[in-house]
């Protein structure tokens, strides 16, 4: 008696175990002869593009099949696929921190003897290298396609009033200075979304710093408070050229400014272009490297991989993963991304700039790029709430309170990196 | 008892003024889902004002992007299933507990630890749940499904035994002289006593399940599943937001739950009507 | 009878057994290898070394959780204080003796169902926006910034949003715990002659005490847990000064590399709600008794 009103007690979890392996029986197997291969990227907004590539890759191939997913929220999906041990093939991803944890968490494989690496523009091998927490033997990327981030202008408002493309940080004040007398509203900063104020500090950076700072500090070969200095002060004066108050105004907000006019440049990179045009479709973009210093030849582009693919240690397919890669980097498939998305090529040779990038097309073609200092910071750090803290900021040791900081959080966001990378110092110190 | 049915419209009229305070972002919600990406502006009027044209086409597209009908049956079998099964067993669980607790310390205990579940931190149960499910062969909806069993415990429990607190113990004492079983006692007469709860306990449960994207997102990727939440973040891109199509879709979304709530509601009062709850 | 009871126990034993399996498989497991991370400088992937207490020793020097710690509870104090109130008169409002019932209760449920994005959007516009121009059109100098972008108030801004939600769901419970109360007793004190207001303190919140603990309970925790409305209207700033536990903890440890950092987070986050639940549950309790 006693037993069977026990026995009453477990429908509902019977029941329940029962749904989940019904539900469970629908999960749907595909076989085939082929060999599978897939490739996750992590630009939903390439969606199309991916598809396309896909669909011509599969005509050309009957013996593997590539699939290529662009989720969304991708870097979460594919952090929680790591955790599952269910690894892709390939994964699409940008060269920044993600790519320096991946790979120094073992993740990658070295695809130094494909072909394609040898195709690779030298700048961009460079920022991949540089993104190594510890310096690796080989090449763990394929980088492909790269955005550009400076000042967006107003082309028709430019020509109606004969402004010049200022080339130096003097010039540049002063055109400000100039549109400002003209009653136009300079610049337009979004700086509600914090992170915004990365657009304008990086491409201030990347012409006043080095570009391995961030590893030379690693190293304790400098500080942030010798190299930053600048680039602080100047992110201040910025300021003074934007609309009152920016910290109100999100990135979509100064997008929408921007299209209707409501400020003649917008420093921000060339992946705003398509949310400004679904706002007006027929602006006139232009673009120009952020005019940093004092002297035009010391200026550099800020340009960073936007896009690079990594194959997975765990493929079982090596050879079917490199003829996706041999096909993805066809420049006829690049230029297929390219038209798409925009941006610019990581291969070396003639691809089509968009107009609105032509500006930079110089700096572009003659290798004068540098990538992103974000690319090095770890997102935990929040450096970008921490600039607009310091913008915030309007005590007369702002600049230095901030700096402070800055080093402060540093090596406290980096203590393990930061020991290791001395570490392997050492111990490279000891060989020789 | 006839003056009791007196409508009272001060009430009434304060209450409905309240409403603006819901219409007017509402407002704003819908006629940006009317217009078009080019007529989004920072300008306040620009902003109020009427779209250029009233047409349906967002909402045409918002379905093309997000799949609407199979991310709709999804979203809609995950929170159906999740519902029935969350009020049988939740109820039962809060009965027990709550009638247990009256008598015995043990149930205090597991009531409370069952209630604090509720303050874990989703995030710090992700990574291994992700794991876990993985290998239970749960990376599926039933895992979603089994996980918001579990998530929702702690807060239906917490209503239910604290309903329970509310029905007087007279009716099952009478049952058990009877001889019925307390099992029978529970589904025969408690559980119908329980309607009101029963509803609140649904719609609540359906909220959380409706609008959640964590939970499906980390199980459900690469099932190729998709519910209606995870569909929509295709609006959203790190450098760019089609608000439009989006809040056609958001609007979409919202009407099966809002219908749903409201039958809850019908539910909620019919338990009164019935005279179910007697003090 | 004395079997009848036993029997009784063992019902209720067969019930809350698989229950507890259940709970313990998908939560408190969960939870232990989480407290496991606490203990380790894990990323989220990848290898990871121990570091013993290293993560609870800078818990407590980091001036950046403990400014969210700070944040959190100024905003769950005055959000569980107003959200109680407003959806107590809300509930009282929508029970009696109203027209367009059904309409009103379906339309002040609306705030709770509205994504994410539709939510953010909206009221950063208004923010932004309107309430700076009708503050330059009345001249009120309070509006004339928009508050999200004051480091002062912005945590307001998000307060306002956080209640404009979250009444529609305490309304409900309110709702329901309105129905217990047996028609008779309300006639019964009518016959007294007892006020509105009497009959209020007299006769309504005692009994729907019950439902005031659970509310307590379920607002705190929700708004303890603040991190929808961070994410869509201010994510975190300005200045950091909107930054929640449950925001750092997401994304510091899910998106930044701090997986076991924000872990040791979350395990004291969760030990202070729960002190915090316990406390509140065990003083109402002390009430009902009393009544």
């Amino acid at each position: 008696m006693a037993k069977r009103r026990i026995m009453k007690g477990i429908p509902a979890a019977v029941g329940i175990a029962l749904g989940a392996a019904w539900l469970a029986g629908c999960g749907q197997s595909e076989a085939s002869g082929k060999v599978e291969v897939e490739l996750v990227s992590y630009k939903p907004e390439a969606v199309e593009a991916f598809e396309e590539i896909a669909e011509r890759f599969n005509e050309a191939h009957d013996d593997i099949h590539l699939t290529i997913d662009s989720p969304n929220e991708a870097m979460t999906i594919l952090k929680t696929r790591f955790i599952r041990e269910d690894y892709p093939d390939i994964v699409g991803i940008g060269g920044d921190i993600n790519y320096s944890n991946f790979l120094d968490a073992d993740l990658f494989m070295d695809i130094s003897d494909l072909e394609e690496t040898g195709m690779v523009k030298q700048s961009y091998l460079d920022m991949d290298k540089e993104l190594e927490f510890i310096p690796q033997e080989g090449i763990y990327a394929l980088p492909y396609a790269a955005n550009a981030a400076g000042i967006l202008f107003n082309q028709d408002m430019f020509e109606e009033h004969g402004w010049e493309i200022p080339e130096t940080w003097e010039e540049f004040t002063a055109l400000c200075e100039e549109i400002d007398a003209s009653g136009i509203q300079p610049i337009y900063l979004g700086y509600k979304d914090t992170w915004t104020c990365l657009a304008p500090w990086n491409a201030l950076a990347v012409g006043l710093t080095d570009s391995d700072t961030c590893s030379q500090v690693n190293m304790g070969n400098t500080t942030f408070s010798e190299t930053y200095r600048e680039t602080a002060e100047k992110m201040k004066d910025l300021l003074a050229y934007a609309e009152p108050n920016p910290y109100a105004y999100g990135y979509n907000d100064a997008c929408t400014a921007f299209a209707r006019g409501q400020s003649a440049m917008y420093p921000i990179g060339s992946y705003a272009i398509p949310q400004i045009k679904s706002v007006n479709p027929d602006m006139n973009i232009g673009s120009f490297p952020f005019p940093a210093n004092e002297r035009e030849e010391d200026n550099v582009l800020n340009s960073g991989i936007d896009l690079q693919f990594c194959v997975m240690k765990n493929t079982e397919n090596k050879e079917a993963v490199y003829e996706v890669l041999r096909f993805l980097y066809e420049d006829e498939t690049i230029q297929i991304y390219l038209d798409s998305q925009g941006g610019i090529s990581c291969k070396m040779g003639e691809f089509e700039l968009s107009k609105e990038l032509e500006g930079m097309k110089d700096y572009i073609e003659n290798d004068r790029m540098t990538d992103y200092q974000d690319h090095h910071y770890p997102s935990e750090m929040s450096v970008d709430a921490m600039i607009q803290t310091f913008l915030l900021d309007d005590s007369e040791h702002a600049v230095d309170t901030f700096l402070q900081r800055f080093d402060t959080d540093w090596k406290r966001y980096n203590r393990d990196l930061i020991r290791k990378v001395q570490q392997y110092q050492q111990e490279e110190e000891e060989v020789q | 008892m006839k003056e009791k049915k007196k409508t009272n419209w001060v009430l009434t009229i304060v209450l409905i003024l309240g409403t603006v305070t819901v219409f007017f972002p509402l407002y704003m919600a819908v006629i940006i889902a009317f217009k078009q990406p080019s007529e989004m502006t920072n300008d306040v009027a620009g902003a109020l004002a009427f779209p250029a044209k009233w047409s349906l086409d967002n909402f045409r597209q918002a379905m093309e992007v997000t799949d609407f009908w199979r991310s709709l049956g999804n979203s809609l079998l995950i929170t159906l299933t999740t519902i029935v099964l969350a009020v049988l067993l939740h109820s039962l669980a809060g009965y027990v507990i709550g009638r247990g607790m009256a008598k015995k310390k043990s149930f205090r205990v597991i009531y409370l630890y069952i209630v604090s579940g509720m303050f874990v931190p989703f995030s710090i149960l992700m990574m291994p749940l992700v794991k876990q499910t993985a290998q239970m062969g749960l990376g599926n909806r039933a895992g979603v499904i089994l996980l918001y069993l579990v998530f929702y415990m702690p807060m239906n429990v917490l209503l239910y035994t604290g309903y329970m607190k509310n029905i007087p113990m007279a009716l099952e004492e009478a049952a058990d002289i009877d001889g019925a079983s307390t099992w029978k006692t529970f589904w025969k007469i408690v559980f119908p006593m329980m309607s009101p709860m029963h509803a609140t306990v649904a719609i609540l449960t359906a909220l959380g399940t409706w609008n959640d994207v964590m939970t499906p997102l980390v199980i459900l990727s690469g099932t190729g599943q998709n519910t209606l939440p995870l569909a929509q973040l295709n609006f959203q891109t790190q450098f760019g937001t089609n608000y439009n199509l989006a809040f056609a879709s958001y609007l979409l979304a919202l009407i099966p739950i809002l219908v749903f709530y409201i039958i809850c509601q019908k539910q909620i009062l019919n338990g009164v009507a019935n005279g179910a709850v007697k003090g | 009878m004395k079997r009848k009871m036993a029997n009784r126990e063992k019902t209720f034993w067969a019930v809350t057994i698989p229950v507890l399996i259940l709970f313990f498989t998908f939560n408190t497991l969960p939870m232990i290898k989480g407290v496991i991370y606490s203990f380790t400088n894990y990323r989220g992937y990848g290898t990871y070394d121990y570091v013993g207490f290293r993560n609870y020793m800078d818990l407590f020097t980091d001036a950046r959780v403990g400014k969210s710690y700070l944040f959190t509870f100024k905003y769950a104090l005055a959000g569980t204080v107003l959200v109680n109130v407003i959806s107590l008169i809300m509930a009282l409002g929508l029970n009696s003796q109203i027209r367009f019932k059904s309409a009103l209760r379906g339309i002040y449920f609306v705030p709770n169902i509205l994504g994410g994005l539709v939510i953010g959007y909206i009221f950063s516009f208004i923010f932004t926006y309107i309430l700076p121009a009708v503050g330059d059109m009345f001249g009120i100098g309070f509006l004339q910034n928009s508050i999200l972008a004051s480091e002062k108030y912005a945590w307001i801004g998000v307060l306002i949003v956080g209640v404009w939600q979250a009444v529609a769901m305490n309304t409900i419970i309110y709702i329901s715990g309105l129905q217990t109360v047996p028609q008779d007793v309300y006639e019964a004190s009518m016959l007294d002659g007892a006020s509105k207001w009497k009959e209020f303190w007299k006769v309504t919140l005692p009994l729907v005490l019950p439902f005031v603990t659970i509310n307590l309970v379920l607002s705190t925790k929700n708004f303890l847990m603040v991190f929808d409305q961070i994410v869509s209207l201010t994510k975190g700033g300005p200045a950091q000064s909107t930054e929640s536990i449950s925001y750092l903890i997401y994304k510091n440890g899910m998106d930044g590399g701090q997986f076991g950092f924000q872990s040791a987070n979350a395990v004291i986050f969760f030990l202070v709600i729960v002190a915090i639940s316990i406390f509140q549950m065990t003083v109402m309790n002390k009430k009902e008794e009393q009544l």
